[in-house]
């Protein structure tokens, strides 16, 4: 059922009807941190330059996921908020990518007693209940929704990525951190790569070290400082000259499995990466970051996501 | 049938919407679709079809720059390892919706590429082909995608009543102009349903050997073969061809490059007299003086002096009974001699003003000199063969080596006699095509209002209703008058020169249909037809009938005969078992004069016995014993001068 379908029941059925698009329905919320981590390659954090570029002959896939919510009605003060999520592999052979795995959901998130009220007018809709701990308030329970939102968009990444590495075991690259699953921090053949800095793994002098890497070289690498059980390996990459434009400017944070933690297998795997670089993701606004083959996914699923 | 998987999908949006003549599709990057295809667009009931007039192609990338930094400035960097997305987005007119009504913007479905039944349907020829008294033409086939279905044009669209004519145009040597007329008179011949009756065309050859060999066999490669069996045709030439050919100056060889004796048969000689002229004199005028009084003075000739006795003692006791151009100059003395003996005040004969005599005898002198093949002085014509057509023949007039104002009239003649004998429905046969090339000579846009451009006009306003229909071509259509070839319900147009295509005539083609016409191959047309709502792309084989240069290769022209040879060639397309050293002992130490005569009286008496015939007619200028005796004559030619007329 469509949002707008969706409406329509609930306001026959008595509920007040909205129409209110959060803001970045699109995006994931991060709060910003700082997790030290360990260094594991040499005595202290370092820079390394990779060498030249390298093309990537072996088949590529990459994964990533959408979402894209809106308040439907609410229930009294409580919202009741429409999202869909979905997610998509796209295979690269022969420089072209097609899509051959993909997945999404309609999920119908509101507080328990939101939901009972809607009634039979929700019947068959996956819903996802939002903690009763507090009283409604419509502003503090559209971040609880999204809280929601992202870890269920994040299972959905998840199952989607298990399907795939049951097909076969070419290399998949995901858009964030492999340290979600604790099969994707294992697996020797994926690669997470972290575009937002939001959480940083070093501070004073290390994080200056860390974010005036120059263009071509990675960091050290390190073990991140994770909440979940499961450890990676980790480097940062500069993608692009940074100098008069910003540190963050075509920087990522990779991810790998402790298999390819090698100073050799970093090497290798990010003079890949650089040329990952072309064809650029522009227009999008991170494209110093956002690699082509990721974007893709994205403007995939959302041209899907009507 | 079998659906056919789509190959595209139409795509709306508020910039390029669906209307209901237009539509947008888009289709995978390796798709057989190009300009000129045929596509079929179903949605809900809604069916409609379309041709595909342009395309573009694009890829996600926003501004060239991002290209520039992808490579990091470096055009030779290696290739992305990514291909971009990217679409092939074609717009297609629309040419028919069904049900038309109500007529509503194109569907949002799939798009797949039309088969022989949607082609039948786009192009509306279920309304005239597969049915009682169809009315189809098979034209060619259109292919795309490797599908291929025939085209037919509607005969009473081609032929008349509903439209008619056709023009071609396009480049010289790879337009297949003249070609494609071939053909198509090739299928008309062939399909011309029996309902409509009978079909006869008449050929102006006007260029070297073009036409000269319609009734020899091609060499057909097994694909051009194959394309004839597609189109329900066989690929035999022409069976029933007359060649109608004037004499060069000497009067006995025939003016054209079909002059191989094996070609001889159906090679006849064109010879006009001074009537054939005289009736048609206002051709020779109009060229660069309009004159109301010429016309006078033209019509008193025709009417009161050529072929009958004109009695006037102020010129001569003896009536004058003018039959050749000879006849006619004595009488034009006659009168000069009569104003000259007035003196002054003497500028008026019998109400016409002496310049003007003098005009129109110049005109007509001029053609006697000018076409001395063409046009006879002893008033015996050799003509086309005025109400004995036939069903199917064709009638090859070759005009290409006289001068310009011999074509004219040889025009203006033949295609005056064709219309007055189909208005009086005696013609021998229904419809008659007239083919005439390099019509921008005859018909030309710009320069003076000739009588020939008037009749090609009037031709083509009011020739349907009498099944005289022209098929024309031209190389540039912008330098034929509008309204002859706007005339035409058909119009076919074979590679093209940008410049042409540049002109305000073809305003409404997209810049894709310009470009295909530009680089069309040989064998490949665009075809305008009325019930075509757009042009359309069709192939068409080679003609089945011998190229002319394989033609001169084969029968090459018989240069230079003497004059004996020569008129024993003529006799023997009489009897071809006249010899041609009998001819040569009959003729020996003749006037040449006496000859043409004898020759022209056997042509117009068809005897049993021509060659008794025509020593019999030679020997009434000679002396008796050389007729009976039949012994080689001495040479007299010192002697004969007496015999000159
Ligand atoms: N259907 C065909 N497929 C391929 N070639 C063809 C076809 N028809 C004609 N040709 C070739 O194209 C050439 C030109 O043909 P044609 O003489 O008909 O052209 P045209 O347009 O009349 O030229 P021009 O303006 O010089 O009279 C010839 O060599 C002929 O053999
Ligand atoms: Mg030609």
């Amino acid at each position: 059922m469509l949002p707008d379908q969706i409406r329509r029941a609930l306001t026959l059925h008595g509920l007040t009807p909205a129409t209110w698009i959060p803001d970045a329905s699109g995006g994931r919320e991060v709060e910003a941190t700082i997790r030290v981590a360990r260094v594991v390659e040499g005595p202290a954090l370092g820079w390394h330059p990779v060498g030249l570029a390298t093309s990537w002959t072996e088949p590529l896939a990459f994964l990533d996921g959408v979402q894209r919510s809106e308040i439907v009605p609410y229930a009294g003060a409580a919202p009741i908020v429409v999202a869909r999520i979905a997610a998509a592999v796209r295979e690269r052979r022969d420089r072209t990518l097609s899509t051959v795995l993909e997945t999404s959901r309609t999920l119908v998130i509101a507080r328990p007693s939101a939901l009972a009220r809607a009634g039979e007018a929700l019947a068959g809709l996956d819903t996802l209940a939002l903690p009763e701990d507090h009283p409604p308030h419509p502003v503090r329970d559209l971040v609880d929704a999204r809280r929601a939102l992202d870890r269920a968009r994040g299972a959905l990444e998840i199952g989607l990525g298990e399907r795939y590495r049951e097909t076969g075991d070419g290399w998949l690259i995901v858009d964030g951190s492999l340290a979600e699953s604790p099969r994707w921090a294992a697996d020797p053949r994926m690669i997470g790569i972290a575009k937002s800095h939001a959480t940083l793994p070093f501070e004073g002098d290390d994080l200056e070290r860390y974010l005036r890497l120059p263009h071509g070289q990675r960091s050290s690498l390190f073990e991140p400082q994770t909440r979940s059980l499961a450890p990676v390996r980790s480097w940062a990459l500069r993608l692009w000259p940074w100098e008069g434009r910003d540190l963050l400017y075509g920087l990522v944070r990779i991810e790998v499995a402790p298999v390819n933690g090698s100073p050799d297998a970093a090497d290798r795997l990010s003079r890949f990466l650089l040329a990952e670089r072309a064809p650029v993701s522009a227009p999008d606004l991170c494209w110093d970051r956002l690699l082509y083959g990721i974007s893709a996914v994205e403007q995939y699923l959302r041209a899907r996501l009507v | 049938m079998i659906a056919l998987r789509p190959i595209g999908r139409v795509v709306a949006t508020e910039l390029k919407p669906s209307t209901p003549h237009q539509f947008y599709f888009w289709t995978a990057r390796d798709t057989p679709v190009g300009i000129g295809a045929i596509v079929r667009v179903e949605e809900a009931g809604r069916v409609v079809f379309g041709v595909v007039t342009d395309a573009v192609a694009y890829s996600d990338m926003m501004t060239p720059m991002h290209a520039v930094l992808g490579a990091d400035g470096d055009p030779g960097a290696m290739d992305d390892p990514t291909r971009r997305a990217e679409i092939r987005l074609f717009s297609a007119s629309v040419l028919r919706q069904m049900p038309e009504e109500p007529l509503q913007p194109v569907p949002i479905g799939p798009v797949r590429l039309a088969s022989d039944d949607d082609v039948r349907l786009a192009l509306r020829m279920d309304a005239y082909t597969g049915r009682d008294r169809a009315t189809g033409i098979p034209v060619g086939v259109y292919a795309a995608g490797g599908l291929e279905s025939p085209v037919y044009l509607d005969c009473d669209f081609l032929l008349g009543p509903e439209a008619a004519h056709l023009n071609i145009t396009g480049v010289s040597g790879l337009a297949t102009k003249t070609s494609a007329v071939e053909f198509l008179l090739t299928s008309i011949f062939q399909t011309f349903p029996v309902h409509k009756g009978s079909v006869a065309a008449v050929c102006f050859n006007v260029k070297g050997p073009d036409l000269c060999f319609l009734d020899q066999p091609a060499v057909l490669s097994d694909e051009e073969r194959r394309l004839y069996a597609r189109l329900g045709l066989t690929p035999t030439p022409f069976t029933d061809v007359h060649y109608y050919a004037p004499f060069k100056s000497d009067g006995v060889n025939l003016n054209t490059l079909r002059s191989h004796e094996a070609l001889a048969a159906n090679t006849r000689p064109l010879v006009w007299g001074l009537r054939e002229v005289l009736d048609y004199a206002e051709v020779l005028l109009n060229r660069d003086d309009v004159d109301a009084k010429a016309d006078a003075f033209i019509d008193f000739l025709g009417e009161r002096v050529v072929g009958r006795d004109y009695r006037d003692d102020t010129l001569r006791t003896k009536p004058f009974n003018v039959q050749t151009f000879a006849d006619l100059e004595e009488f034009f003395r006659a009168i000069f001699d009569f104003v000259e003996a007035m003196g002054k005040g003497g500028e008026v004969w019998r109400t016409h003003h002496v310049a003007t005599i003098r005009k129109v005898r110049n005109r007509l002198s001029n053609i006697s000199t000018r076409s001395k093949g063409l046009v006879t002085d002893d008033g015996t014509a050799s003509d086309l063969p005025w109400g004995g057509f036939a069903d199917r023949n064709v009638y090859v007039v070759d005009v290409a080596g006289l001068d310009p104002l011999a074509q004219d009239l040889v025009f203006a003649r033949a295609v005056s006699r064709l219309r007055e004998h189909l208005e009086r429905r005696d013609l021998g046969v229904d419809h008659v095509v007239v083919f005439v090339d390099e019509l921008n000579k005859y018909a030309s846009a710009d320069g003076s209002d000739t009588y020939v451009r008037k009749m090609l006009l009037d031709l083509s306003e009011r020739g349907r209703y009498l099944g005289l229909v022209l098929f024309s071509a031209q190389q540039f259509r912008s330098q034929v008058h509008r309204r002859v070839v706007g005339n035409a319900g058909t119009a076919i147009y074979g590679r093209m020169d940008m410049d042409e295509l540049a002109t305000p005539g073809y305003a409404t083609l997209s810049p894709a249909t310009k470009i295909k016409l530009a680089t069309l191959p040989k064998g490949e047309l665009m075809i305008r037809h009325p019930h075509f709502t757009q042009p359309i792309f069709v192939k068409f084989p080679r003609p089945p009938v011998m190229t002319s240069r394989e033609g001169l290769d084969r029968f090459p022209p018989a240069t230079g005969l003497s004059f004996p040879d020569a008129v024993a060639r003529q006799l023997r397309t009489f009897d071809r078992h006249i010899s041609t050293d009998g001819v040569h002992a009959l003729v020996e130490g003749r006037a040449e004069p006496d000859v043409l005569r004898a020759l022209a009286a056997t042509r117009r008496e068809r005897p049993a016995d021509p060659f008794a015939f025509f020593s019999a007619c030679l020997g009434r200028r000679v002396t008796p014993e050389a007729l009976t005796t039949r012994r080689p004559v001495p040479s007299i030619r010192h002697a004969d001068g007496d015999y000159g007329s």
